[in-house]
């Protein structure tokens, strides 16, 4: 389980949106804040569900704020 | 710390005093030379019910004190982060399979003393130590995924 293939830019649109804190977005996406900072640290691939509406409430699309780094 | 984990800490502490309960009272038993069916039989019954019991008031006392905790820091409106999120899902689910698992193996061991000759008792017994343990394990199992990180 350790770090994933998928990495994101959720910590830099966070600071992109007024600086927006991981409990907003937590709220704001109906998840804990354990669960953004495991995403934020690359511990954690989120669902498609959840992508998809992470990515909504940054209004960018998704490969903005997720892409996939294949292993070699 | 998340409810989720506060929750799972609970609940292994409550379960490893259910099973010190129950290893001590089953010693106590052999000691006494009172293993028997009525009392092996009793104290099933009473580990059943104190699990119950336990984990309904454990996650009841959790969620109080938690909000105690974050109306006492934060001097407002306690928010408990309460919700069961896809990645708790996921790490109950791991838990719940590795609980399993244990308790699996240890039935077919509980199975085995039968099958070697042990009266049914120590078969009962080692089924219900068997469950706690499984319980225990899976709580850590939980608990270690959740501070390695998932």
């Amino acid at each position: 389980m350790g770090k994933s293939n998928v990495s994101n830019n959720i910590r830099k649109l966070r600071f992109n949106h007024d600086e927006m804190t991981q409990q907003e977005l937590a709220k704001q996406v109906g998840v804990t804040r354990q669960t953004i900072i495991a995403m934020e640290q690359g511990k954690y691939s989120p669902s498609l569900d959840l992508a998809f509406r992470i990515a909504h409430i940054f209004a960018v699309p998704l490969e903005e704020v997720f892409s996939y780094e294949p292993e070699d | 710390m998340t409810f989720q984990q506060k929750n799972i800490t609970v609940s292994l502490a409550s379960f490893s005093l259910i099973l010190a309960f129950f290893l001590v009272r089953v010693f106590q038993m052999i000691q006494n030379d009172t293993f028997i069916a009525t009392n092996v039989f009793r104290l099933w019954g009473i580990t059943i019910v104190m699990a119950i019991v336990t984990t309904i008031i454990g996650t009841i006392l959790t969620h109080i004190v938690s909000a105690i905790i974050e109306a006492v820091r934060t001097q407002e409106e306690p928010d408990v982060e309460d919700i069961e999120d896809e990645r708790d899902q996921i790490i109950d689910l791991k838990g719940t399979r590795v609980t399993y698992m244990v308790f699996s193996l240890g039935s077919l061991l509980a199975m085995l003393t039968f099958v070697f000759g042990q009266p049914p008792l120590v078969m009962f017994t080692a089924l219900i130590f068997s469950g706690l343990v499984a319980q225990i394990i899976g709580d850590a199992t939980r608990m270690y995924i959740y501070r390695r990180g998932f």
